[in-house]
């Protein structure tokens, strides 16, 4: 039974962290932008459902729309705004970029953290959930919306996988994160290609963050934890790869998920801790990572 | 290679600090307090910069060698009663072994590696005090018996004097073998390693001077402050402050650090009766600076001082 | 005609100087912390308060000011914002914060920089029983909240009645943030649970940034006790939702600081449905005359009911008035203080007193009927019913279809 509950509790989890994860590895892995402002993003599509919920007095389907609606929006703002900006600075030199996007991409995510307390105070919000009610699996009693919730995480995965290894655009997404210079001498507009791939990275953040507020529940708070957890999980699995990122998310949900249970709630997350600790000192490049 | 910006800010420098030293007799005590966390701060924010500024990575390894040096400091207060000279000492000395042992996984890796490998040592020891509150008092914070002395100006000249002293000392560093080659490996590590320069010494020479003024630069806060708490010391915000000061000062130069910090608080502070947007304001002047101003305010500075 | 001259010349002389301090307001240093539900009541309370009070012509003719500061839940920035108030503002006493880690903070510079300081809402035992064991130091440091043993007390009390007595419920298990305040809960909860009819089965204790509380609620279904007894406040949302999404078929019972706010059921899509909270204060129990004329006037002012720091700083604000109406206008801290410990004033909490120097909780609010008393709520259908003490109470027990008692 006990075991039943870590095996369905932990897929759950993985799932979310997975799509975060991936996310956050795909804008790497195409913009080498390494995005310290992806749980803000998170957590302000789930703050959006939920006002356009509780304050709109919309329903659950057109919540998470309005959701995901603010997640690309807000993902485009930030290449526009703040990322692109600093890529094209003269006054900035090519080795210096990265530490001005982390800076830029760290005050951004704090904006949007203020702002998001500001106008709705730092209390959790839960979005409502798309389908309501318990069932039982495998003799485990389980939220059906949880079900849902996994389901969609490895829909939204799949259906990126498809864009990505089926599609024109997708493919020249995939070319460009392996050699940019390679794609643009193919006549493809890379700059329509960033435009594409941070749209893309709205919206893999925006289900993220509304499918965890519908499970978990967010608040401003939980920016800071949701980057710093889908950073460690990728550069776990090894940053650019998505393989990597999909199985780090789950070892590090399982992980969590069995020292809840059989450990203690309160020693959560340290298991994580030390195994991205080890796996720093043994494989300094992640599981999957490629230099 | 980057030139190192040269000596000429030397006298501006000097003056700025002997108006500092005098401000206590004119300046109301909440002003001096503020300027006293302030420099703590500032001291924070250049041995980030030395040692990360330069070598181009961002990470939190100064929150983690202040959360050490301090803690170590206050429980030996809070427990054994030491004298704070001794605690002082002591914390120190532990915040530059915990530099050691941090630099063992640091090392190895770079880039983005490097700074999970520094974030992960910050949660780790949050969760430690966390764990083992009987000791470190865990959420609430220590509460240290003593005090170095109550009277703002005196908190004022000591933190004033810690300030210029590693000022000092981390600037001659930065101008150093160590800090040449510090940038060299920041801008590519290969060629540095392969012009037969032994980065490995040379960083945890960096990484052992960062840790003793965070050490240093902590214990004395606690004892400014009276108490020692995570989320005045060890919290991820800290380690956001010390970079966006870092950043916003004007990176590799040290000084630009402790001005970038002074600017920071002293700007949040004025922003104060704002109320609840004053973060939110902050934030976004930073982000300004860093995305309009790249060099900081002393890029702005040395840019107007340049014909 | 000149025979009167001089008399009324010497008593304008005598009058300017007094007319002259007359005008001198009292000022009265606020720090909260505006972005969170609880601590968001506060400014707003004391202003209240402070308006009342000069529409009846201020304290023997002085006004009150309220100056008002953002913590962001910070005690560094709580520090640094009392030393404005003290330095820059000359404020004559502060209310400051209802968290602990910063109340606590805040204790040595109460000390330090010579002010009267009172706290809205942080409840850990220890700051009266720094109070106590160092009463020289701390002297000018005040609890306006009652302290978490007093909190736990409650809960047992009423657990007796209505969960013992009146459901048969015989084991519970205890369920808290790991806090500094929910220490002394904790071990009061398990020496007053037994004497009351509840044996604990077992404690949990979790991590504040706890997320998924499944692996918790599975833990505690598994032993199968009748009740779960709660002690969160930086939590409140979250496990509330997930309590009701997974259909844990547990009651929850306890101090749920975020429950009693009354946006709480807004916050949780009317999760809360058939949680019981303890709190000291709500907008429609009369625990003194007082009570509900401030809630609505509250509502009046500002569109919604107050949290309920709100109600303990507005207290505050009327209580610290009256210690200087005492005092015959003295503002210094030694006197102050002085005539804060004798205070004996009926506020929208109840009748306020403080426990004397020389208690192991001195500077404590004294508790009991009486005294500070407070209820037990419950939420049904969007609305925060007292079932608890019967003189109060004005609804009976309901739970969720999904929630299983004996009776």
């Amino acid at each position: 039974m006990l075991v039943l509950q870590i095996l369905i509790d932990g897929f759950a989890i993985g799932a979310l962290y997975a799509l975060g994860a991936t996310g956050f590895t795909l804008i790497f892995g195409v913009s080498g932008v390494l995005n310290l402002s992806h749980g803000a993003l998170m957590v302000a599509a789930a703050a959006a459902a939920w006002a356009a919920h509780t304050e709109g007095a919309m329903g659950s389907l057109a919540s998470a729309a309005i959701g995901l609606t603010v997640g690309v929006a807000l993902a485009l703002a930030t290449f526009r705004l703040v990322v692109r900006p600093i890529q094209r600075s003269p006054a900035i030199r090519a080795e210096e970029r990265e530490i001005f996007i982390l800076t830029a991409t760290l005050l951004w995510g704090i904006l949007i953290q203020e702002a998001i307390a500001s106008l709705f105070t730092s209390n959790a919000k839960t979005v409502p959930p798309l389908i309501g009610g318990v069932t039982l699996l495998f003799g485990v009693r389980i939220p059906r919306n949880e079900i849902l919730t996994a389901i969609l995480c490895w829909a939204v995965i799949g259906i990126l996988w498809l864009w990505v290894n089926r599609t024109r655009t997708g493919k020249a997404v995939l070319a460009a994160s392996m050699n940019s210079r390679g794609v643009i001498l193919l006549g493809i507009d890379l700059s329509r290609i960033h435009v594409a791939v941070w749209a893309v990275y709205g919206l893999l953040a925006g289900v993220a963050g509304v499918l965890l507020g519908m499970f978990l529940g967010v608040s401003s708070y939980s920016v800071g934890p949701l980057t710093a957890s889908a950073f460690s999980i990728v550069v776990l699995g090894g940053l650019g790869s998505v393989y990597g990122s999909i199985m780090a998310a789950y070892a590090v949900g399982y992980l969590e998920t069995m020292t809840a249970y059989l450990v203690s709630p309160a020693y959560r997350f340290i298991p994580a801790l030390l195994l991205l600790v080890t796996v720093m000192y043994v494989r300094p490049h992640g599981l999957l990572g490629r230099r | 290679m980057a030139k190192t910006a040269p000596l000429r800010p030397f006298w501006p420098v000097l003056a700025i600090l002997a108006l500092a030293a005098f401000l206590p007799l004119g300046v109301s005590g909440y002003v001096l307090g503020l300027l006293t966390l302030a420099y703590y701060f500032g001291v924070f924010a250049m041995a980030w910069d030395l040692l990360f500024g330069f070598a181009n990575e961002v990470n939190f390894g100064t929150t983690f060698l202040i959360g050490v040096g301090a803690y170590s400091a206050g429980i030996l207060d809070n427990r054994y009663g030491l004298p704070i000279w001794a605690c002082v000492a002591a914390g120190t000395a532990i915040a530059v072994v915990g530099g050691l042992i941090l630099a063992l996984p640091a090392l190895r890796v770079s880039g983005p590696y490097f700074g999970l490998t520094t974030l992960v040592a910050v949660l780790l020891l949050q969760n430690f005090v966390i764990i083992f509150s009987e000791v470190t008092g865990g959420e609430i914070g220590l509460v240290v018996p003593d005090v170095i002395t109550t009277d703002a100006a005196g908190n004022y000249w000591i933190a004033l004097a810690l300030l210029a002293t590693s000022g000092v000392i981390l600037t001659t560093l930065s101008r150093s073998a160590v800090g040449l080659i510090l940038q060299a490996s920041g801008q590519d590590r290969i060629q540095a390693a392969a012009l037969g320069f032994n980065v490995t010494r040379h960083k945890l020479v960096a990484f052992s001077v960062s840790a003793l003024f965070s050490g240093l630069a902590g214990s004395f806060m606690v004892f400014y402050m009276g108490t020692a708490s995570i989320g005045t010391l060890i919290d991820i915000t800290i380690g956001v402050q010390i970079i966006i000061a870092a950043v916003l000062g004007g990176r590799r130069t040290i000084i630009g650090a402790a001005f970038g910090a002074i600017f920071l608080i002293g700007l949040t502070e004025i922003l104060r009766p704002t109320g609840e947007v004053a973060t939110f304001l902050v934030s976004a002047v930073a982000l300004l600076v860093v995305i309009l101003a790249p060099n900081g305010l002393t890029g702005m500075v040395a840019r107007k001082a340049r014909p | 005609m000149t025979s009167l001259k001089l008399p009324a010349l010497l008593t304008l002389a005598f009058l300017l100087p007094v007319a002259g301090r007359a005008a001198e307001p009292i000022k009265i240093g606020v720090i909260s912390e505006a972005q969170a539900v609880a601590g968001a009541s506060i400014a707003p309370a004391a202003q209240l308060a402070a308006e009342e009070i000069n529409a009846k012509g201020g304290i023997d003719g002085r006004p009150v000011e309220i100056v008002a500061y953002d913590d962001h839940s910070s005690a560094s920035d709580a520090v640094r914002a009392f030393q404005r108030a003290v330095n820059e503002d000359h404020v004559q006493a502060v209310v400051a914060s209802y968290v602990t880690e910063i109340a606590l903070a805040l204790q040595p510079w109460a000390d330090r920089l010579k002010t009267v300081t009172i706290t809205p809402g942080a409840a850990s035992d220890l700051i009266p029983e720094a109070i106590a064991k160092d009463y020289a130091h701390n002297r000018y440091y005040f609890q306006g909240f009652p302290t978490s043993s007093a909190v736990a007390h409650m809960v047992c009390d009423s657990a007796k009645d209505l969960l013992v007595k009146h459901l048969g419920m015989q084991t519970a298990v205890i369920m808290s943030e790991d806090a500094a305040w929910t220490l002394p809960l904790d071990a009061t909860y398990e020496s007053c649970l037994p004497p009351a009819g509840l044996k604990p089965l077992d404690h949990i204790r979790f991590s504040k940034d706890t997320t998924d509380f499944t692996p918790i609620f599975n833990r505690i279904e598994a032993l199968k006790p009748d009740v779960i007894i709660t002690g969160v406040s930086h939590v409140g949302v979250q496990p509330t939702v997930q309590w009701k999404n997974q259909q844990v078929p547990l009651p929850m019972y306890g101090r749920s600081s975020q429950a009693i706010n009354p946006v709480f059921w807004k916050d949780t899509d009317g999760g809360a449905q058939g949680v019981i909270m303890q709190a000291f204060a709500a907008p429609d129990v009369a625990l003194s005359p007082k009570t509900i004329p401030f809630a609505e006037a509250y509502r009046r002012k500002y569109g919604a009911f107050p949290a309920e720091t709100g109600y303990t700083a507005y207290d505050a604000i009327h209580y610290i008035a009256d210690a200087v109406h005492r005092a015959a206008g003295a503002t210094d801290a030694d006197t102050l203080a002085a005539a804060l410990e004798k205070t004996d004033y009926e506020g929208a909490l109840g009748r306020i007193q403080f426990l004397p120097p020389g208690d192991p909780h001195a500077h404590a609010l004294r508790v009991g009927p009486g005294f500070v008393q407070g209820v037990m709520m419950q939420w049904q259908d969007g609305k925060q019913v007292t079932v608890w003490p019967a003189s109060l109470a004005n609804g009976e027990m309901r739970f969720p279809s999904y929630i299983v008692t004996k009776r």
